[in-house]
């Protein structure tokens, strides 16, 4: 029952001291009214694209589901990076945005990648690891990796793409792994040696599921899968894996451009809850019933809020004062939570975050194993840092509901 | 600083990016999907696992959600599963004040009921600066707050349950509220305040008695209210028997609604007493 814990007498004559407690709540109350209209917020939506190709790297999509299109397409994060730290599986990719910082000349191009363990049982295990230290080398089942170029590089050329059709990246990137279509394919098919694997598992599935009967005539006719040198296909045939979440666009708007129909009263639930002046045993009666009231202001502001926009999936908003939208209220990290950046040791920002409406339009079923989450807050180096890595890991918070009390 | 304009970055596009150009001046950008907005309200994006179960069509009633206890947080679940038969009714819009340096800051508080007659019944309250946005408030609040009623029978167990199982009493503040079955034609014999909240709770014939400051509305409602929500909370005789527990819709959706027997009990006692 979300209902009213107390009733506040019209015209009552407030006490002097209940006066000045009000009032005091009055204006911290104002505050946050003033911090909401100042927070700058872009949304993402999701879009079917109008042709696949135009998601593919040389255009700089931001996109949601199928195979990610890496910046950088030869050095591509392997190994240990790859993979989840609990069950050993390669990561499925989730979304990549284009989130470019113009002010700095090595940051003109800059994509960030999430990538999430398919297994609802190794996110539940993440939890724990997430609040652990840096120094403990925590293990983590969703990863985000930044790739950032400047404008003169070896991969892209300097002037804008056309999108007429015939643009083309500079050069042809690695090989990518013929199951998922993600991670590196280093690995070869020793039959046909034109298959190319990230790990052995993708090579036994894409073997059951129907390369044991082509791989003979790949060796013998020769009709192999267009290119015939080792590299990336850049046409975007399907991969041979079809779990693979749909592929979607994202689209990016202004939330302030939802404002004006919304509706301008910024009234809490918390303000009537938190006003106290009845203190007999029915009103903690009445509390014991509403548990955990800090969440549901949490939960009341956080539908307001998402209300402007119901389809949102992504909110970015790179700023030093910008505070991530929260669910719920336990389950957020606090300063000391969020490490130092690990390649420069400079702080970390806030930069964007998932919304749970992802799950939605991605199709993800609802079994007990099936992923689920508050919502997912990315925190990148503030300075946007160079480093030997080309994909460099940055800080993934994941808050999840609470699990129901009867399971 | 570099200028933030086009020519900066030619072609390419801006991606996320900090501040594209004014803040906040209302920046149409892609235009005419806003037009309606009648259009999102229509378009429910489910934001927790619950709300896709539903939004999908693998729950189809609230007594499966009943049953496990699992918290509805959106309403739009509960519009979907009783939909049209949900009826809501703003009991009463109260004005309350508060002391602040500047005079006196007024807002409204909305009573608001809902329920089909049929057994599920919701209250909410909402202050706002505005009536109108009081009332709404009020009206998803009520809806998250269904609760199922149960009912019963005075004498004999013919027809349709019409009145409470035994007598309950709820309390809130100085208000208790106590109902005590009646006899079938006996009608609603409570304040009017009351009758409206046990008619949408599709209670036909009760006696009610009360006690306490009743004037005060708030704690009058919310009194009848904890007494409706205390109905399935009573163990009676029939229920002796131990329950059989079967999954949560979260474990596996299809049992549940595969298996016709005995093993939800709460929904067998229905049968016998309809």
């Amino acid at each position: 029952m979300d209902s009213d814990t107390n009733d506040v007498l019209p015209l009552q004559e407030l006490s002097l001291d209940e006066a000045i407690t009000e009032v005091e709540l009055e204006e911290s109350y104002e505050e946050d009214e003033e911090d909401e209209l100042e927070e700058y917020v872009t949304l993402g939506t999701i879009e079917k694209p109008k042709h696949p190709k135009f998601l593919l790297r040389h255009l700089f999509p931001s996109k949601t589901g199928g195979t990610p299109a890496w910046l950088d397409p030869v050095e591509l994060p392997t190994g240990k990076f790859s993979r989840c730290d609990f069950c050993e599986e390669p990561l499925q990719f989730l979304l990549q945005i284009y989130a470019p910082i113009p002010e700095k000349e090595s940051t003109f191009h800059r994509m960030l990648y999430v990538f999430i363990c398919p297994s609802m049982s190794c996110l539940l295990q993440d939890q724990h690891e997430q609040w652990k230290r840096r120094e403990e080398d925590p293990r983590r089942s969703i990863k985000v990796f930044r790739c950032q170029l400047p404008r003169l590089n070896a991969f892209y050329s300097s002037e804008p793409p056309r999108k007429d059709g015939n643009d083309k990246p500079l050069s042809v990137g690695a090989a990518l792994c013929s199951w998922c279509g993600t991670w590196k394919g280093e690995k070869v098919c020793s039959g046909c040696k034109q298959a190319r694997y990230c790990c052995e598992k993708h090579q036994a599935m894409h073997w059951k599921s129907g390369h044991k009967n082509r791989c003979h005539h790949i060796i013998h006719n020769l009709e192999s899968i267009s290119s015939s040198l080792p590299g990336e296909k850049l046409s975007r045939d399907k991969v041979a894996c079809s779990s693979l979440w749909p592929e979607y666009e994202i689209a990016i708007e202004d939330e302030c451009a939802y404002d004006a129909e919304a509706s301008e009263d910024a009234s809490y639930e918390a303000s009537s809850l938190v006003t106290q002046h009845v203190t007999d045993d029915t009103y903690q009666f009445l509390l014991d019933k509403f548990e955990a009231d800090d969440n549901k202001r949490s939960w009341a502001s956080f539908q307001e809020r998402i209300s402007k926009c119901p389809s949102q999936v992504l909110r970015y908003s790179r700023d030093l004062m910008a505070n991530p939208l929260w669910p719920l209220s336990i389950g957020r990290p606090t300063m000391t939570n969020i490490p130092k950046c690990k390649y420069c040791n400079g702080s970390l920002c806030y930069e964007f975050q998932i919304m749970p409406q992802i799950l939605y339009y991605l199709g993800v079923k609802n079994d007990s194993d099936s992923l689920d989450w508050g919502t997912i807050v990315i925190y990148t180096c503030l300075a946007s840092c160079e480093a030997s890595a080309r994909y460099k890991e940055e800080f993934i918070w994941v808050q999840l509901y609470p699990t129901t009390p009867i399971s | 600083m570099a200028e933030r304009g086009a020519g900066d970055r030619g072609g390419f596009g801006r991606g996320f990016g900090r501040g594209r150009g004014d803040r906040g001046r209302g920046d149409r950008g892609r235009g005419g999907r806003r037009g309606g907005r009648r259009d999102e309200e229509e378009k429910w994006v489910p934001v927790t696992k619950l709300g896709r179960l539903v939004k999908e069509g693998k729950i189809t009633s609230l007594e499966q959600i009943y049953l496990h206890s699992l918290p509805v947080k959106e309403h739009q679940i509960v519009d979907t599963l009783l939909g049209g038969r949900l009826k809501d009714e703003v009991m009463k819009i109260m004005p309350v004040q508060k002391q602040t340096r500047a005079g006196q800051r007024t807002r409204f508080k909305a009573f608001v009921v809902v329920g089909d007659s049929d057994g599920h019944v919701g209250l909410g309250v909402k202050c706002a600066k505005e009536v109108a946005t009081a009332i709404r408030g009020a009206i998803i609040l009520a809806k998250l707050s269904v609760v199922p009623v149960r009912r019963g029978f005075w004498g004999n167990k013919i027809g349709k349950p019409h009145t409470v199982p035994c007598k309950v009493t709820g309390k809130c503040g100085s208000v208790t509220v106590r109902l005590v079955p009646a006899p079938r034609g006996a009608g609603i014999v409570a304040a009017r305040v009351p009758k409206k909240v046990l008619q949408f709770a599709g209670i036909e014939d009760v006696y009610t008695s009360s006690r306490g400051s009743t004037k005060t509305l708030g704690n009058f409602v919310k009194a009848t209210f904890d007494c409706l929500m205390k109905t399935y909370g009573f163990l009676t005789p029939d229920l002796w028997l131990e329950t059989r527990f079967s999954k949560s819709p979260f474990q596996e959706y299809t049992d549940l609604l595969a298996k016709p027997t005995k093993t939800i009990l709460i929904e067998n006692t229905e049968r016998i007493e309809a």
